[in-house]
């Protein structure tokens, strides 16, 4: 079993009316999209990761729009906290319910409203499954590339939240560069569109601060989402090498010639023994780090870098180079790494994926600080990552049957994360702060920085209903004037609520 | 044929163990009974990661987490942890179609299916379903599994509409399952053909390259004799010597994907019993559904005392025709079929076995025959045993679903490897106001190797039996 | 907002900023035609959030500025109490080679950033046409130029971002990696938003390789029909153009649509002949593949006194966008250059220096309605400030899209001091 942080307190004390807006919620969808009882409710008491968990008061199922944001409105007239919820993939609890709230899941919207060939875009609703627009897109010879590894079962509503990356968002960038506009309930029950139909209009950029705001600004209802011509030619390289510095020393090569490949993957010894156990995936003998490199493009250019490429792999020591033949063989050498997360089930018991960012050139130091602190914890760490942008994913194994494990795993997880801050990088790459790093936030922004952030969501939702406990460490209250404050409220009385 | 049902036969006492029908209550409060609760280490296997998700038919229909694999393993895990067995929980464990494509789409290696298989027999123990529901199962389970009986029904369904009984049977309101249900069972039934016997003993053609016994199957048998015809012809021109057991009886698939799990284990031993006589390197089937269950012996009759050994000996020995083909090389030389044919993988034979590329094969192997691949393939055609008598409304609208995939083929001929799935994507383009002829992947190679012309199999010739 | 008082002012600014760096407007302090009343010079963070804690206290409204070069872009200033300039932040303060990141000052100069990078065979994917453009000015104004077809925009390079607010405090967002997903990018909030929301002093961009060798290709098309034709070729074509430019000089006849085409050396003009060969095949018309860019290319139409619009369809709806101002041209009798983003639907018009105001007015009126048919827009980039009193640059925006704009003005800026009424909405 995946598992995580210690959850948070599983129930909140009740903020609004919730009686009065569920009544009112089976009113305008009927009883069917209106879930409480009390079992139907609990299996969507956590998200992708199941270390969080909370059971929601209700559960509703739109079927379009005008349901979300009926839904919506009635949740801010009864002053009921919301959360938004697609295939509930999200490894940082983005998702997690409230026990004083409601669940809106987008689950059966799940219609592409239109492919617009001509201008490059296809319009979806936020329950589309990410690669669904891609299969649609094919045959035009499209596709849609964030390709984050759930992305057979991911929502394009959820991939807007967390402005989800993939193995191959090194060069073709985030959901982020990829969302042309949105349709938005925001939190008090309007639909407007950010972003539209021509690109780059005056105004802020409202669209580029939605796009990866974990649900916190509002509920998608559509997304216009750009689709890229599929390229010319693809080429995929599997490199072994005696040591991750040595593969790391590789990629850097790569980069210092100019080369940006569309993936640079690299997977240590015990992430490598993991996949093998789990998919044979038959990754080179004896194998310190594994490399996969990804060119794409147009065919001459792809052919030309493809040889500098695997002269750069032989020059920085690998042993072993194998190189895609066709499809086939492709999904054999990504077959290993896609299976990577799930397959440490297999070698151990329980396991975090942790997700940090350091600048690529820190990457052989990083890597050796987190091997000592593996050696000197007990806690055996797998690492995984996008190497050609310094995303690392390592996997602390524990048994949390031992006692005491649990922490020192825990421990050991957050370490990393403070080495990431340390040389300058990110606590979360691309699964997103949600619930789960809300606690590591101080470490990597100061109170004015995320004061900042929160000026935004207080101009979109200044009640903090919209899924509220997420992204920020501490719950602020956005006042009801700017610039004049009136009295104290109990929260921040309480010590519960700092006035911002 | 014998014609007791198990139900009659004494259950088996064995020292130090549970009695199922005995009443267990559930110490910790929870949804399951001591005995063979759903596995917790299997539960635990879950990561949560959601990727059967798009996989689970009764996801794609409904949307809902509670009937997603995910969500039922969640489920069982509330159930575990003291959640009591309610309506709502049961109802989404009936909801599974039990099509296991969530085992083929999990990267984690959960095994759904020893969950769902235990997890439904506790419902049967201690669930207590409302009138309409027992009653359909007792006639489902009086009927299925007893090939004769099922012959013996054709007429009598086709009754049942003209008649009005089934505006009678509304008016009595008993349920208001039953009639849909009925209705169901009517629509999948094809006309009967008539196939001559096969004999006991079908000698192999050439040299003899292995002794297989053949299972006859009990819908297989009843409604789709001319596939056990074609499957002997095939297996004899490949060189095998086919042993066709009398008394064999049903293999207890629909028993153990139902929660029958009593029953299932007598059906068991009666074809353990009767193969372990015959003698025989393989035990060929052709019905995916029956195949998959035959392999999961072992599992099934692992508390069986000395039925566990044989069990696993048989288990081991057990082939689908396609897998058997294929292992042993074809010889027999395939004439031309000018066809395109529309492949369905057979759930219990694609997620169940793991057999996906082997028809293909055989398939892509006759001369002048293209196969098309059916969109959304892996997604069940709401079959599934006997889901679509038990659940007819969501059997429907997958049927429905498939029927529109594989229209959008343009192939000639549908072709799978399980009578379920035949009868009900049948029936789903009939209700469409089309029809497409449907074979078995053993009756095309059938025809290929006897020389027919593809006329027969498209059902504009009456296939000449030899 | 308050008066500030004349006696304290300077002296506090002093102190603030320094001595040397505060003082009246000389000539080229002039924001819209306007003298503000007080010149700080910033030299970085620190000084700017002192400066702008002053500021605050004395309820001053502020304009920032890098270079100029764009500070006549905008709606029509009000009076302006400081303008604080920030030429003297012009530091490149890191270059991350090994990991293609760049950080530096606002004031940093585009083309200076750009040398620093070349050094190691990098470049920053951004373009302004205008020599002395700085980094804050090419944030706060959200532009770039032909090669954003292929490397997006500003927003999209734009890494890690330090502001001042109103208040005068220091807030950060994003970082040095280009991977990041914690907390809200406010990196694309500010990305064109004119300094109306705080002032951006130091920002971290992705950088790109320098490309090996670059060709254009292009082609002489006779009609508007055909120019979108040919950019669509453009944009669809597996040669991965950096660029999809058109060119229609003022009462010429024909357009030029040109594609730049950048990669590794070989390569590159083997493409570029590739897809000159496919044209003729597809469209009929001969293309030709060039070693230098057209003079015309990453240039403005613009000249000095006149007014330069942006015109915006989707990229699909080129063709009518073409068409359509020339509808406008011909009823207003007025001809405009055209130039721009053929592959993104987003042109410059330029309307030349001697047209009257009210005629530039009326004109933009009438193009602006034609564009809204289509689903697109028209903006005012450069004009006169005497055509901003006639009409507003922005244009209009849907209502429920403007009320967050303005909540979100009112949550940053609560006395509207920063660059009042410059923005979108009056903002």
């Amino acid at each position: 079993m995946e598992s995580g942080a210690l959850t948070p307190p599983a129930r909140q004390e009740p903020r609004g009316d919730l009686d009065g807006c569920t009544a009112r919620l089976r009113e305008l969808l009927g009883r069917e999209s209106v879930i409480t009882d009390r079992q139907r409710v609990r299996t969507y008491e956590c998200d992708g990761l199941a270390s969080h968990r909370t059971v929601p008061a209700v559960v509703v199922l739109p079927e379009n729009a005008e349901q979300v944001r009926a839904v919506v409105a009635t949740c801010s007239a009864h002053g009921v906290p919301f959360v938004a919820r697609g295939s509930g993939t999200g490894l940082s609890a983005g998702a997690l319910p409230r026990s004083d709230g409601v669940l809106v899941v987008t689950s059966r919207m799940r219609r592409i409203l239109e492919l617009d060939v001509a201008n490059e875009r296809a319009v979806v609703e936020p329950g589309v499954v990410n690669l669904d627009v891609t299969r649609a897109a094919q045959p035009y010879g499209y596709y849609f590339a964030p390709d984050p590894s759930s992305q057979q079962v991911c929502s394009v509503g959820g991939n807007v939240a967390e402005n989800s990356g993939g193995a191959h968002c090194l060069k073709h960038g985030f959901t982020v560069n990829h969302v042309l506009a949105v349709s938005v309930v925001t939190p008090d029950g309007q639909e407007v569109e950010l972003g539209g139909h021509a690109r780059e209009a005056p105004g802020y950029d409202l669209l580029g601060a939605f796009v990866g705001s974990e649900g916190t600004l509002g509920v998608v209802t559509s997304i216009t989402v750009r689709l890229l011509r599929v390229p010319e030619s693809v080429r995929t390289l599997l490199a072994g090498f005696p040591t991750t510095d040595d593969a790391g020393a590789a990629v850097s090569a790569i980069i210092a010639a100019g080369i940006t490949p569309a993936a640079v993957e690299m997977m240590d010894a015990l992430s490598i023994s993991a996949a093998e156990q789990a998919v044979r995936c038959d990754y080179p003998e004896g194998a310190g780090a594994v490399l996969i490199v990804e060119l794409d493009g147009p065919h001459a250019e792809v052919e030309h870098t493809f040889t500098e490429v695997s002269e750069h792999c032989v020059a920085h020591g690998a042993f072993e180079i194998r190189t895609a033949a066709d499809e086939r063989e492709r999904a054999l050498i990504w077959k290993g790494r896609k299976s990577a997360f799930a397959a440490v089930g297999r070698i151990s018991r329980d396991y975090i994926v942790q997700d940090g960012v350091i600048p690529r050139t820190a990457l052989p130091e990083v890597l050796r600080r987190i091997a000592e602190l593996s050696a000197s914890s007990g806690v055996r760490v797998a690492n995984v990552f996008h190497a050609g942008d310094g995303n690392l994913h390592p996997l602390v194994l524990f048994d949390g049957s031992d006692p005491g494990e649990t922490e020192r795993a825990e421990e050991v997880s957050g370490a990393i994360l403070d080495l990431c801050v340390e040389h300058g990088g990110s606590i979360t790459g691309e699964h997103g702060v949600g619930a789960d790093k809300v606690r590591y936030m101080g470490r990597m922004f100061t109170p004015e920085d995320l004061d900042t952030m929160q000026s935004l969501r207080c101009a979109f939702d200044p009640e903090g209903l919209c899924n509220p406990g997420k992204v920020f460490p501490t719950p602020r209250l956005c006042g009801e004037t700017p610039g004049r404050r009136r009295g104290v409220h109990p929260l921040t009385e309480a010590g519960l609520a700092e006035q911002f | 044929m014998n014609e007791r049902t198990p139900e009659q036969e004494p259950a088996p006492r064995e020292s130090g163990r549970l009695d199922p029908s005995a009443p267990v209550s559930s110490g910790a409060g929870g949804a399951f009974d001591a005995f063979h609760p759903p596995q917790r280490e299997l539960i635990d296997d879950c990561v949560h990661c959601g990727f059967c998700l798009p996989a689970c038919p009764t996801y794609e229909l409904w949307g809902e987490e509670m009937d997603s694999p995910r969500g039922r393993i969640h489920l069982m895990e509330t159930g575990l942890d003291g959640e009591p067995l309610s309506e709502s929980m049961v109802e989404h464990f009936d909801n599974c179609l039990g099509c296991m494509a969530c085992v083929t789409a999990c990267p984690s290696g959960v095994r759904y299916g020893p969950l769902i298989n235990r997890t439904r027999a506790q419902v049967e123990r201690n669930h207590r379903r409302e009138l309409g529901q027992r009653l359909l199962r007792r006639l489902i389970f009086g009927l299925f599994p007893h090939p004769r009986r099922l012959r013996a029904l054709r007429g009598p369904l086709a009754l049942y509409q003209r008649s009005g009984l089934s505006e009678l049977l509304r008016r009595t309101g008993l349920t208001d399952g039953l009639p849909a249900s009925l209705r169901t069972m009517e629509e999948l039934v094809p006309p009967v053909r008539s196939a001559p016997r096969i004999p006991e003993r079908v000698p192999a053609r050439g040299e003899r390259r292995a002794v297989v016994g053949m299972l006859t199957g009990c819908v297989q048998h009843a409604f789709f004799p001319e596939v056990n015809t074609a499957t002997a012809r095939v297996l004899a021109s490949e060189g095998c010597e086919v042993l066709v057991p009398r008394g064999q009886g049903c293999c207890g698939a629909l028993s153990e994907h139902t929660g029958r799990e009593r029953e299932a284990v007598a059906f068991a031993k009666r074809v353990v019993d009767t193969f372990t006589t015959a003698g025989v390197d393989y035990v060929v089937v052709n019905s995916a559904g029956c195949g998959s269950t035959l392999k999961e012996y072992a599992r099934l009759l692992a508390d069986e005392g000395e039925y566990a050994t044989a069990a696993a000996s048989l288990a081991e020995r057990v082939r689908d025709v396609a897998e058997l083909v294929a292992e042993l090389g074809p010889v027999a030389e395939r004439h031309r079929l000018e066809l395109t044919v529309a492949y369905h993988d057979a759930c219990h034979l694609s997620h169940g076995q793991g057999i996906r590329s082997q028809p293909r094969e055989l398939l892509r192997s006759v001369p002048g025959l293209e196969v098309r691949e059916i969109e959304r393939g892996e997604i069940c055609c709401g079959s599934a045993g006997v889901y679509n008598l038990l659940r007819p409304e969501p059997a429907a609208e997958l049927g429905e679903l498939k029927a529109g995939n594989v229209r959008a083929t343009g192939a000639e001929l549908l072709v799978t490897a399980n009578p379920g799935c035949a009868m009900q994507i049948g029936a789903a383009l009939r209700r469409r106001g089309e029809r497409m002829p449907v074979a078995h992947t053993v009756q095309v190679l059938d025809a290929a190797v006897r020389g027919l012309p593809a006329e027969t199999l498209l059902g504009r010739r009456a296939p000449a039996e030899s | 907002m308050g008066t500030p008082a004349k006696e304290t002012v300077p002296e506090e600014l002093r102190r603030a900023a320094g001595e040397e760096r505060v003082g009246r407007p000389g000539p080229a302090d002039v924001v819209d035609g306007g003298a503000p009343r007080w010149v700080a010079r910033a030299d970085g963070t620190d000084s700017a959030a002192a400066i702008l804690r002053v500021a605050a206290e004395h309820g001053m409204t502020v304009v920032p500025r890098g270079s100029g070069s764009k500070l006549d872009t905008g709606g029509p200033a009000a009076e302006v109490d400081l303008l604080l300039d920030l030429s003297a932040a012009d530091e490149v303060l890191e270059h991350a080679a090994g990991d293609l990141v760049v950080r530096a000052q606002a004031g940093a100069r585009l083309r200076d950033v750009q040398r620093v990078v070349a050094r190691a065979g990098q470049q920053l994917s951004v373009s302004d046409p205008r020599p002395t453009a700085t980094l804050g000015g090419v944030i706060a104004t959200g532009t770039s130029g032909p090669c954003r077809q292929l490397y997006g925009g500003v927003r999209d390079l734009l890494l890690g971002l330090t502001v001042v607010r109103a208040d005068g405090t220091v807030a950060r967002s994003g970082g040095k990696v280009v991977k990041n997903v914690a907390g809200y990018d406010l990196g694309k909030l500010f990305t064109g938003s004119y300094g109306t929301l705080g002032v951006v002093t130091e920002a971290i961009f992705r950088l790109h390789p320098l490309a090996g060798e670059r060709r254009w290709v292009a082609v002489r098309v006779p009609d508007p029909e055909s120019a979108a034709e040919a950019a669509r070729l453009f944009r669809v074509c597996q040669a991965a153009p950096s660029g999809v430019e058109l060119d229609r000089p003022a009462g010429g006849e024909g357009i030029t649509v040109c594609a730049e085409l950048e990669g590794r050396v070989g390569a590159t003009a083997h493409r570029a002949e590739e897809l000159a060969r496919s044209f003729e095949r597809t469209l009929g018309t001969a293309a030709e593949v060039l070693t230098r860019a057209p003079e015309w290319w990453d240039e403005l139409p613009h000249e000095s006194g006149g007014t330069l619009l942006r015109l915006a369809s989707a990229p699909a709806d080129l063709g009518e966008l073409v068409e359509l101002i020339g509808r406008v041209e011909r009823e207003h009798g007025v001809s405009l250059a055209l130039r721009g983003a053929a592959g993104l639907g987003v042109l410059y018009g330029a309307v030349p220096a001697g047209v009257a105001p009210e005629s530039v007015a009326r004109l933009v009126e009438g193009v602006r309605a034609e564009t809204g048919r289509l689903a697109g827009y028209t903006t005012v980039v450069h004009t006169p400030p005497r055509v901003k009193e006639l009409v507003d640059v922005w244009g209009p925006v849907a209502a429920g899209v403007g009320e967050l704009m303005r909540r979100t003005k009112e949550r940053f800026d609560p006395e509207h001091r920063l660059a009042p009424g410059r923005f979108v909405g009056g903002l």
